[in-house]
């Protein structure tokens, strides 16, 4: 099992431009949006200001790349998956090691965009701000796989998970939203244990269950999703 | 156009037809965001400068939506860019074994971006007009188009240089960085920074800018500017297609 999900994750690594980006990307977002997050959070009426809102750039760019990731994941291996399944291998396994390889790139991308915000910005409360931004990128690795399951094409795919990341970040706290449908958003706690991180300050036991059983959740649907594309069909 | 490349370009908008969630996110996404931009701001007084210099005083509500618009349009163009011209180069090199020649197969691809981009531009102005007139209409509609062509094209560059994933990476970030925030003057001091200037969407953010808040047209240099992006990109995306699609074994 842990051979197959490096196997994935190898798969990942050769393509050296996708690699660079992943590395590339979460970075200049860190960097550009961390000096007006706080300036656009104002003109939306929204309260988060300083360093909580370059923490909650952090967990945007790590949302946003891996729900890509998680999306094209599904959508551009469902063949190749369920030869493998059927070649021996099982879906059940074909899926734990996707998810396996899929939550070591969101490592990747969470270190890479807590390392430039520690640099750039610091961070009064690292541990608990690296626990956020990873969750931010495997609630999106989540949304990603599951939108790839239903959709196969890559334009509506991505538009969608854009629609959803989009939607999810401007009615988040701090922003635009704080009642409503704004408390059924994703990455709703996620964001509130970023900020209060940002801002030096521990979270609510409350709000790490709340992160815990989204995440957890998150990445059930995703086991679902890659198991489903992988299993055999009968013809 | 000849009659294969007609023939190439209906079955493009066909192959486009037959995803009905695209049309309905290509005006869906402008609505909700373009809409939601102007509902959610507020209307704070911010003072900006225009092209030419001149200083105006605006509110954040105004800005925010006017500026949503080239973003929504490069974000959209760009992802159609990069994935119509994924498919050309997975399918269009049978077209030229066929015997097209590799320009009537790439015209096609080229004129379902351009026509993807103007419908995503026309469900944006469409959208803007329920909450925001801009004081005039001609460089506001031109440098959005602009931003649309060139983050288009972009988009097909990224598609044939850097692959499906990274070009998505790329199309999510780039549009949202340079126009969202490098040119928007929601930030800074009310006008692009220095190094603002060397990026794509510098021009276009400028005319429409121009377009949205000044009755008289001051952004000529921009719109030049814009203008030659727009040919460069457009030359480019030609060049590497056509190589692409030709290079036969």
């Amino acid at each position: 099992m842990a051979f197959s999900g490096a196997e994935f994750l190898r798969e990942h690594l050769r393509a050296r431009l996708t690699l660079a980006m992943l590395v590339v990307i979460p970075a200049l977002f860190v960097l550009v949006s961390a000096s007006v997050l706080g300036e656009f959070a104002d003109a939306l009426g929204g309260s988060v200001t300083g360093d909580s809102a370059s923490a909650l750039g952090a967990g945007w760019a790590a949302a946003f790349l891996a729900g890509a990731l998680g999306f094209f994941q599904v959508s551009s291996s469902r063949d190749a998956d369920r030869r493998l399944a059927l070649a021996g291998m099982g879906a059940a396994r074909v899926a734990v090691a996707r998810i396996g390889a899929s939550i070591l790139l969101g490592l990747l991308i969470t270190v890479v965009a807590f390392l430039t915000l520690w640099l750039t910005a610091g961070i009064a409360h690292p541990p608990h701000a690296f626990a956020a931004i990873l969750i931010f990128a495997l609630i999106y690795i989540g949304i990603g796989t599951v939108v790839g399951s239903f959709l196969s094409d890559p334009l509506e795919g991505s538009l969608t998970v854009a629609f959803i990341f989009l939607i999810d970040a401007f009615s988040g706290p701090g922003m635009s939203g704080s009642g409503g449908v704004a408390q059924l958003m994703p990455t709703r706690k996620a964001a509130d244990v970023l900020i209060a991180a940002g801002a030096g300050q521990g979270s609510p036991a409350s709000d790490w269950i709340a992160v815990g059983l989204t995440t957890l959740g998150a990445l059930l649907l995703a086991a679902v999703a890659f198991w489903l594309s992988a299993r055999p069909r009968s013809a | 156009m000849n009659g294969r490349a007609s023939t190439a370009t209906r079955m493009g908008f066909r192959e486009q037809g037959r995803r009905p969630l695209l049309l309905v996110l290509l005006v869906a996404v402008p609505f909700l965001f373009i809409s939601w931009s102007f509902a959610i701001t507020e209307a704070t007084p911010r003072l900006i400068t225009l092209p030419g210099g001149e200083q105006l005083l605006t509110t954040m509500r105004d800005l925010h939506g006017a500026i949503m618009v080239p973003i929504t349009v490069g974000f959209l163009a760009g992802l159609i860019g990069l994935f119509v011209v994924r498919s050309a180069l997975e399918s269009d090199r049978r077209l030229v074994l066929a015997g097209f020649s590799p320009g009537e197969a790439i015209l096609p691809r080229l004129v379902v971006l351009v026509c993807a981009t103007l419908v995503v531009l026309a469900a944006s102005l469409a959208v803007t007009a329920i909450d925001f007139i801009p004081a005039s209409w001609g460089p506001f509609v031109a440098g959005n188009l602009l931003a649309g062509l060139i983050y288009g094209a972009i988009g097909a560059l990224a598609g044939a240089l850097v692959g499906r994933l990274g070009g998505a990476y790329l199309m999510f970030f780039l549009p949202m960085m340079d126009i969202g925030v490098a040119q928007n003057p929601m930030f800074f001091d009310g006008e692009p920074q220095g190094w603002a200037t060397v990026l794509p969407g510098y021009g276009p953010t400028r005319v429409i800018v121009d377009g949205a808040f000044s009755p008289q047209f001051q952004a000529g240099g921009e719109l030049a500017l814009s203008l030659a992006w727009t040919a460069a990109l457009g030359v480019a995306v030609y060049l590497l297609l056509r190589r692409a699609v030709g290079a036969l074994g």
